[in-house]
This record gives structure tokens, sequence and C-alpha cells, in this order.
């Protein structure tokens, strides 16, 4: 069990980076616009975070697991550390990325290595979700922002109302994102520790029994509820110049967004409905934060007249998306590699 | 716990509608003014000093009194509730500018009751056209100020109006200023006409700069 406890810090630190840094995806234009205060935003998030793990996190899981389903402990570790390093050298080269490129990335460097044949297909559906998580996150903010704007055009609600919806649909939303963020990024934490899982189901009364996964992934979400609070303050600092660009509305619409593009993206009930009404699904996959988040900016930028767009950036944060893959991939071959034949571990069980 | 939450709710949804009337209170109380002082200038205009005129005046100061009761009320709610964090800036900049206004009309009436100007019969007419549109000017500002926080549209009608109002009050003043210097009074009650043109007529210059702001406001306030 402790070997497994050692082996599991990579993810549990891949956790704490999720709530380091994708909680500013969730509530950091809230606390940037000073719409809510951080401790209560965190709070919110960080209990919506672990439930969102515990209760549908393993629906992501299961398209990671078809792309490769790591059985080895050292080679779980290796992958996740690769992909916290990709992540940590493309934050430290100053483009936002998510821990799901990563994590993708990775998990094909240990296929390769490990002469495993990577499913074509699930690579090709996750891949087509990350254009996909940016562009209806765009369209669900261009969207919402036409309505709110048309609302608030014709409401003559007083400014001090207005304020006040805003900032009980920022706590929701927060709620929500939080909840989402949990369904869908916790498979990027554990998913690798899930065939290698040594934990025992908690009977918690005589209700309900936490299974050895969902314990798993209550110690991700708790890993990156830590985050959240340690280190996620100081992130969202450090954008809240950019953010300051935004009113408080927009910024709701920017959170609003996010959050149901990783909803939709992570519920296997929606997937079936639009499955079985001849329309195409939207895999339960592990889409990024950071994507929907800037699909939403940009969609709105463009709804705005578009002149405001720093399309430089948009672009620089777009080779971001390629080059953390790659990087996480080269990592993850490499460490296997040393996993293998410097520290005499097995990467994987036949 | 549950009941402490509802009333803990309760008290900060009346702390908002407080607010909200403190806002809708001090609107009330510039139009009031308008009113008030257009009244006062005929009064001195026909009686002079007089007693109705020491009491129109003394209502003017009561007014300018109470909007800067709620003036301090709005700007310390604001804070105090932590409410519009993004416009509390520039809210407290309008309720301000709309303070000024007011003290601008009860300092012109205050200045009729100690100077008692002597104005000539021949330009009363003018100076009532004057004030008119002085009046109506700070009024529409006052309507155009409210709809900043409730309706935009509304807003851009009454800020165009008091555009127009200042323009014709600029020339109103100008074609009053140029006949009593043209006129034979006394170099002394020359300048002192004229300075109390100047001083009704920067009510609608300040009125005007009020909306400038208020419009540059309102950019921000779209979404």
């Amino acid at each position: 069990m402790l070997t497994y406890l050692f082996f599991l810090s990579s993810g549990l630190f891949l956790g704490w980076s999720l709530g380091a840094n994708d909680a500013s995806n969730i509530f950091g234009t809230a606390v940037g616009t000073r719409m809510l205060k951080f401790s209560f935003a965190a709070t919110i998030a960080g209990i919506f975070i672990v439930l969102g793990s515990v209760i549908s996190g393993q629906n992501t899981a299961d398209t990671l697991n078809e792309l490769g389903s790591i059985n080895a402990l050292p080679a779980a570790f290796a992958v996740s550390l690769s992909s916290a390093i990709a992540v940590f050298l493309m934050l430290k080269s100053g483009i936002n990325v998510s821990i799901s490129q990563a994590i993708v990335g990775g998990i094909v460097g240990w296929n390769v290595y490990t002469h495993n044949p990577t499913n074509a297909e699930t690579l090709a559906r996750i891949c087509a979700s990350w254009i996909f998580c940016p562009v209806i996150s765009g369209l669900i903010a261009v969207a919402l922002y036409l309505i709110v704007k048309k609302i608030t055009s014709h409401s003559k609600i007083h400014i001090l109302w207005q304020d006040w919806i805003v900032r009980v649909g920022m706590i929701l939303t927060t709620a929500l994102g939080g909840y989402a963020l949990g369904a869908n990024n916790m498979a990027n934490v554990v998913g690798v520790f899930i065939d290698s899982c040594k934990f025992e189901p908690i009977n918690i009364g005589h209700f309900y029994t936490l299974s050895n996964i969902q314990i798993l992934f209550l110690l991700g979400g708790i890993a990156a509820c830590i985050g959240v609070f340690t280190y996620s303050e100081k992130v969202i600092k450090n954008v809240g110049e950019n953010l300051l660009a935004f009113s408080p509305v927009v910024a709701w619409i920017v959170i609003l967004s996010q959050s149901l593009v990783l909803m939709m993206f992570s519920s296997n009930l929606l997937e079936n409905l639009l499955t079985a009404i001849n329309l195409p699904a939207l895999p339960a996959v592990p889409v990024s934060s950071t994507q929907a988040v800037i699909g939403a900016i940009v969609g709105i930028g463009l709804a705005k007249g578009g002149k405001g767009i720093k399309w430089g950036l948009v672009l620089k944060l777009m080779s971001g998306w390629v080059i953390s893959p790659l990087t996480a991939f080269v990592l993850s071959y490499i460490s296997l590699s040393f996993m293998e034949n410097v520290f005499r571990q097995q990467v994987m069980i036949p | 716990m549950n009941s402490l939450m509802f009333n803990v709710k309760i008290s900060l949804f009346a702390r908002t509608r407080e607010l909200e009337h403190s806002i809708d209170g001090l609107h009330d109380k510039i139009i009031e003014m308008t009113m008030v002082f257009k009244e006062a200038v005929d009064i001195y205009l026909k009686e002079l000093r007089s007693e109705k005129y020491r009491q129109i005046s003394k209502k003017i100061k009561q007014i300018e009194h109470d909007s800067d009761i709620l003036r301090r009320e709005i700007e310390s709610k604001l804070y105090e509730q932590n409410l519009i964090p993004d416009m509390r800036g520039n809210i407290l900049q309008l309720v301000e500018n709309l303070d000024r206004v007011v003290n601008l009309f009860d300092e012109v009436a205050h200045k009729f009751y100690i100077e008692r100007p002597d104005i000539p019969k021949i330009y009363h007419d003018q100076l009532k056209t004057l004030v008119g549109e002085v009046s109506d000017c700070a009024e529409n500002m006052a309507i155009a100020s409210r709809a900043f926080f409730r309706d935009l549209v509304t807003l851009r009608d009454y800020s165009q109006k008091v555009y127009l109002l200042e323009h014709q009050s600029d020339k109103t003043s100008a074609k009053l200023r140029n006949e009593i210097f043209d006129s034979n009074l006394e170099l002394a009650q020359k300048i002192q006409l004229n300075t109390f043109v100047e001083e009704v007529a920067d009510i609608a210059d300040l009125a005007e700069d009020c909306i400038d702001a208020l419009l540059i406001f309102a950019i921000k306030r779209e979404i």
C-alpha cells in the first residue's frame, strides 16, 4: 500500500496543479471582478470539485482507458509526472494549457514505448473534442451573450438588482463549474492509476458504498481542493489584469459557458440521449477548461465586432495545445525508459 | 440555521432596497430643486427680497441639505454593502457631480438674497427664459441620470435634450450679456448683472459635464 501511495503522489501532484490552475477558469473572473470573495468561491468550488470527481469522474476515465490502459504502477507514476512537467514547462513559457492534452500525450508515449497499439478511433475522438470544445463553448457564450444583452436592455432592472442576480449566478456557476471540473478532468489526474488501484471499498453508514475507484477519485479531488486553496489565488491575481477588461456579466457568461461545455463532455446521459435521436454524440472525454474559457472569450469578442481580440495571442495559445501533448509524449517515453532501464521497474504487465 | 440565513438574506435585500430608494430620492430632490429655483427667480423679479423670497430661499437650503444627506448615505451604503464593485467609483463620481449641480442652484439663489441685484424690467423676460432653459436642462440631466441605473436607451434620449438645452441657454445668456453691456447702465451694475447671468448659465454647463461623464460610464455599463 505504501508503495502504491508513493507512486500515486505524482497523480496527487497533478491533482494539486489542476486545482491551482483550473480553478481560475471556474471562478477567477468572479473573484477578479470582485463580485465574490476568494475564500467563499474557493470553498464552493472545492466542495463541488470533490463531489464531481467522486460521483461522475469515472465517465471520462473510460475514454482514457480505451486510449491506453496503463496497468503497471511505476508506468502510471512516470506518465503522470511527465504530464505534470509538460504542463509546468508550458506555464513557464507563458502558455496556459490544460492537463487534458498533456495526459493524452503521456498515455500515447506509454503505448509507443510498450508497443501497445494506440486505438486510433479513440485518439481521433479525443483530438476532435479538443477542436469542438472551444468552438461549442464559443457558440454557447455568443448565444448567452446575445440573450443576456437583450434581456438587460429590455428588462429595465435596476443596476443594484442586476448586481445581485449576477452574484447569485456566479455562485451557482462556481458550484456547477467545480462539479464539471471534477467530473471531466479528474480522470486526467488519477485515471492512469485505476488499473493498479489498491484501495478497498468503504461503507458509509448502511446507505452508500464508496468503490475503490471512487476513493481514488476522492483523493484526487482533495488534492485539487488543496491546490485551489494554496495556489489558485496567486494564479487569479497573475491573470487579473486581463480579467479586468470584462464586465461582471461577461465574466459570468464566460464561466457559465465553460462549465456547460465541461458538463456536456462528461455526461454519459447526454451522450446516450444524442445517440438515441441520431445526432452526433459528444463523447465523455476530458477536455480543457482553458480551451473552453478561451473559446468563450473569443466568441464574445467576435459577437462584439472582433476588434478587441488579440489574434497573435490566440494563435500562441493554440500552439500550446499541440506542443503540450507532444512534449508530454516525449517526456513520457524518456521517463518510462529510465523507469525500466535505470530503476529496474516494470512498466507493463503483459 | 436556516432561519438565520433567511434573515441575513432578507436584511441584505432590505438594505439594497433602501439604497435604491436613496438613489431615487436624490434624483427627486434635483427635480424639486429645478422647480423651486424657477419659482424663486419669478418671486424675486416680482417682489425682490420679500418675506416670500426668504421662505422659498429657506426651502432651497433645505433641499440642498437633504440631498447632501442622501449623497452621504449612498456613498457609505455602496461601500458598506460592497455593491457593484466595477461601477462603484463611477457612481460615486456621478453622485458628486449631481451634488455640485444642486449646490450651484443653492449658491445662485443665495446670491440673489445677499446681493439683491437691481435687474431692469427690460431684462426680466430674457432672464426668465434663461432660468427656464437652465432648470429644464438640470431636470433632464436628473432624468437621464436616473435612467442610467435602469434603462440606457432612455439615458441617451434625455442626454440629447440636455445638450440641446445647454446650447440654447448659451445663446440666451450671450444675447442677454451683450444687451446688458450695450445698455446705459453703470459699469458696476453691468458687471454685477453679467456675473448673475454667467452663474445661472453655469448650471447648464455643469449639467452638461455631468452628462458627458454619465455617457462614458454608460459605455462601461453596456455588456
